[in-house]
């Protein structure tokens, strides 16, 4: 069985980071910042499934498993934080958030 | 005879430890006697060292003795050695005499003072230095001795530490000295490199002959000794160390600090022989100084001021004798005029001590009549001073003005320049007599005259006055030239005279001086006693002491101050200061500038870490 | 036959998959946006079985699809429509260029660096049987060789479930001293 080789699923999946990334640098809402977090996630993901078939052994399945369980758990505390701030009526604008400054 | 000679120099040293350690511990007044006492030991040890030393035969008068070798290097070593032979043993008794009666009358002078243990333990340090310079067995310790009187000095003309004028006077001595120290210092690198010692004995062997270097190494000398006896051109300090207390002056700028430049001439005669042309320039230097501090002192107003231009008028005869080569007869006139002028400072320190510290002679005029004992001595001083047998001035100045007839045309001239100088202080000295101790007392003598204990002065300011007034008065028979001269035989082996006037040319130049210094004291009884002729007007040209002052001022102060202002504006300022400013600036700036990176915006945090990222990856790739 | 195919489902999943990533940054409406982002876990998906991961692609599907993305379209609608007017715009001038350049070096990095660093090895595909990426065999694995990552994964897991029941109930006292 043959299909694209490996170099298409590298391109593929640097795209989906470059478009990821790009979303957390340009949006202001948090929910969709967490959301361009997800795919950037993804597509680590796809390329280590991806590689893990080239090399023929499953561990890099085990490592994207792995990374699954860890986004799922660090989407639950972000979205625990945007709930906190909806309920006190925080403006959800990163811009508006800036008492972190120097 | 070691023994006494290092229980001179080390009490008055011991005295002045003492005080400063005890400090408060002890009253003002034991200071005082301590200082006193101080004083007199060591002119005992002095009496007790002239005593052996006279039993011994004229060869073998020198005594050397070294306690340690203070510098050792290379081939130079250097001790620490006392010479005690016939020059040194004069200044010895000199010193050591006058100075403890002087210390004896400060107790009385200096009584009340808030500072007077300060004022003992400068005095002691002054005598032991003092002793130090003329005891020391080679030039260096000499130049060591030479530079702690500067010190004293300094100290004890400032010692009004409150007056501004007092600390200025004290920092003009200092720094004058100073560069007449810097002078002898470069003879003393010259006399190394040509002989390979300072000892006395050595240097004066084997000193370069004639040439160059010989007149580098005089002229050095000579630099020291015009600066330490306020001769010309370095003469202006000394009028202005009148600031200091009146006991100060008497000891230190009129018997013997002032008077270490002519031992100093007596005691390197080889060096300065060795290079006629500067010794030829010491007398012609000291002729013009005498000429010049008595027009100066015609017009002074300051009691003190008449005095101290007197001293740098007769220490320019001293400069004369030594420089002609008649050196018993330079230090026979330095023994004599430290007793009278002493006396004439300490007779006026009596007036200024009665009448609140004032010393302008307007104001003290006629103050005879109330001080008669003052009155007196003061007398007895000024006729001292002038040359009036049978006091001491006479014999003395004398055989200087007759010594300067046996140097050719020269001589001659130097000689009319004495005569002239007599007659000059003929008038001043008598101008003071006249104002101050003559006539009826003005208002403010007579309103703020008071008296201690029911006498015009405390009997400790008294005695060492009628005992200075008592040595002017005699102390001229030691030596009369054309008769009998015990003092140029006691210091011939040391310091034979260059120059042998005959008895005629004794007595003429006698005769001529008595009639000069008569002629001058008429003069002035006549303008300011009798009142028959109108004082004329004081010339401005004398008023302004030559201009000397400001001579200097703008020679010296003027670019020195310019060059330190340039210096602050243009490299201090911008430099030193302005790289500091910059360092700090450019931190303040480099973290304002660092710090818009840290906006509080997510999104340029994220973009960073982005940008960081791709960076890093371009690092770490390209680095394997 | 069987090879095209293959590539026809291969480029279909990764054109989905690209164009719902931008679609979820693109949209202004975050419901949208998290609608996209199902769309691109389930292309995820068939990318996976393509490349023989079916125990992956199954959890992709459970555990991201089902799970992950139904919490955050929870809170979406908890929080309500907060639509932004111009999501791109705000922040610093050079904000977009900026982000722009990162992005595209970024990408030309990852591309250039594997394609020059992994030299040979990425030319031959290993042979595989039937059961790689089979429950068994990943199970297997996890429990032998990946025990520690198992063991830390599920910490973490217990971590963010407190985490979260922590966040939860911490508004709702504060929610109940506002009120009263």
């Amino acid at each position: 069985m043959h299909g694209p080789d490996i170099q298409w699923y590298v391109v593929l999946s640097a795209l989906l980071f470059a478009t990821g990334a790009l979303g957390v640098m340009l949006r202001r809402s948090p929910l969709i910042i967490l959301l361009s977090i997800e795919i950037m996630l993804n597509s680590a993901n796809l390329l280590l499934i991806a590689f893990s078939r080239l090399h023929g052994r499953e561990d890099g399945q085990i490592f994207a498993i792995s990374v699954m369980a860890v986004a799922a758990s660090e989407v639950v505390v972000g979205l625990g934080l945007i709930v906190a701030m909806g309920r006190r009526n925080v403006e959800l604008d990163v811009d508006k958030l800036r008492t972190l400054r120097g | 005879m070691n023994a006494a000679a290092w229980t001179c120099l080390l009490l008055p040293l011991g005295a002045a430890v003492a005080i400063t350690l005890c400090g408060t511990r002890i009253s003002r007044r034991f200071a005082g006697y301590l200082a006193t006492t101080a004083a007199l030991a060591a002119f005992g040890a002095a009496i007790v060292a002239f005593i052996i030393m006279l039993g011994e035969s004229p060869d073998e008068r020198a005594h050397t003795t070294t306690s340690w070798t203070w510098l050792s290097a290379g081939p130079y070593h250097f001790g620490l050695t006392l010479l005690t032979d016939q020059l040194s043993m004069m200044m010895m008794l000199i010193v050591a005499g006058v100075g403890s009666l002087i210390v004896a009358y400060s107790v009385g002078y200096m009584d009340g003072e808030d500072e007077e243990r300060r004022y003992f333990a400068y005095i002691s340090l002054f005598v032991f230095s003092m002793l130090l310079l003329v005891q020391s067995g080679n030039l260096l310790l000499l130049l060591a001795g030479w530079g702690m009187v500067g010190l004293s000095s300094y100290l004890l003309i400032g010692f009004h530490q409150e007056r501004p004028s007092a600390i200025a006077a004290a920092k003009k001595a200092f720094v004058m000295n100073a560069f007449g120290d810097a002078t002898m210092a470069l003879s003393l690198f010259l006399l190394i490199q040509h002989t390979g010692q300072l000892d006395y004995a050595g240097v004066f062997a084997t000193a370069p002959h004639g040439g160059t270097v010989a007149n580098m190494i005089a002229l050095g000398l000579l630099g020291g000794a015009l600066a330490k006896s306020a001769q010309l051109p370095l003469h202006t300090w000394l009028p202005d160390a009148m600031e200091g207390p009146t006991p100060v002056s008497a000891l230190i700028h009129a018997a013997t600090m002032v008077t270490a430049g002519v031992y100093l001439i007596v005691r390197c005669h080889t060096l300065f022989e060795n290079a006629y042309v500067i010794q030829d320039l010491a007398a012609g230097l000291g002729a013009a100084t005498l000429l010049m501090a008595g027009l100066i002192a015609l017009v002074q107003v300051d009691i003190k001021r008449v005095i101290a231009y007197s001293t740098m008028s007769q220490i320019g005869f001293m400069f004369v004798g030594a420089g002609l080569g008649a050196y018993p007869n330079a230090m026979f006139h330095l023994m004599t005029h430290a007793f009278f002028k002493a006396l004439l400072f300490m007779a006026a320190g009596l007036a200024i001590h009665a009448i609140v510290g004032e010393q302008d002679i307007r104001q003290l005029s006629g103050i005879g009549k109330l001080m008669p004992f003052t009155k007196i001595v003061f007398l007895v001083g000024s006729l001292a001073l002038v040359g009036i047998p049978p006091f001491s001035g006479f014999f003395s100045k004398d055989s200087i003005l007759a010594s300067a007839l046996d140097h050719g045309w020269y001589g001659i001239v130097i000689f009319v320049a004495g005569l002239i100088g007599t007659f000059l202080t003929g008038i001043y000295a008598f101008r003071l007599y006249f104002i101050v101790f003559t006539g009826e007392p003005t208002a403010f003598a007579r309103e703020h005259f008071h008296r201690h204990q029911g006498k015009e002065a405390p009997f400790a300011m008294r005695w060492p006055v009628a005992l200075l007034a008592l040595l002017a008065a005699i102390a001229g028979f030691l030596q009369f030239a054309p008769e009998w001269h015990p003092l140029t035989t006691w210091l011939d082996p040391v310091a034979p005279p260059l120059v042998e006037p005959t008895s005629t040319q004794e007595w003429l130049a006698s005769a001529l001086a008595i009639l000069a210094g008569v002629s001058g004291m008429a003069v002035s009884w006549a303008i300011y006693s009798a009142k028959r002729v109108r004082a004329p007007k004081p010339v401005h040209l004398f008023e302004r002491k030559f201009y000397w002052d400001e001579l200097y001022d703008l020679i010296w102060y003027r670019p020195a101050d310019l060059v330190a202002r340039g210096l602050y504006a243009f490299i201090e300022k911008p430099l030193i200061a302005g790289s500091l400013a910059a360092v700090s600036g450019g931190a303040g700036f480099g973290s304002r500038e660092l710090g818009r990176a840290q906006n509080g915006l997510v999104r340029s945090y994220a973009l960073a870490l982005a940008s960081g990222l791709a960076v890093l990856i371009v690092v770490f790739v390209s680095a394997r | 036959m069987a090879n095209f195919l293959i590539w026809v489902v291969w480029v279909v999943a990764a054109f989905a998959c690209l164009a719902s990533a931008l679609a979820v940054v693109s949209f202004r409406n975050p419901f949208y946006s998290a609608l996209s982002l199902i769309g691109n876990l389930a292309s995820l998906a068939v990318l996976f079985l393509l490349l023989s991961g079916e125990f992956v692609a199954a959890g992709q599907v459970l555990v991201y699809g089902g799970a992950v993305m139904v919490m955050f379209l929870f809170v979406i609608a908890y929080l309500g429509d907060r639509s932004e007017d111009s999501p791109w715009s705000g922040g610093p001038s050079w904000q977009i260029v900026g982000a722009v350049l990162a992005g595209g070096a970024l990408l030309a990095e990852v591309c250039v660096v594997v394609g020059l660093k992994a030299g040979g090895l990425l030319s031959s595909t290993q042979q595989v049987d039937r059961s790689f990426g089979s429950p068994e065999s990943i199970g297997k694995l996890f429990l032998t060789d990946h025990l520690l990552a198992f063991e830390i994964t599920s910490v973490v897991l217990l971590v963010a479930a407190v985490g979260g029941v922590v966040l939860g109930s911490h508004a709702r006292q504060m929610e109940g001293d506002a009120r009263s």
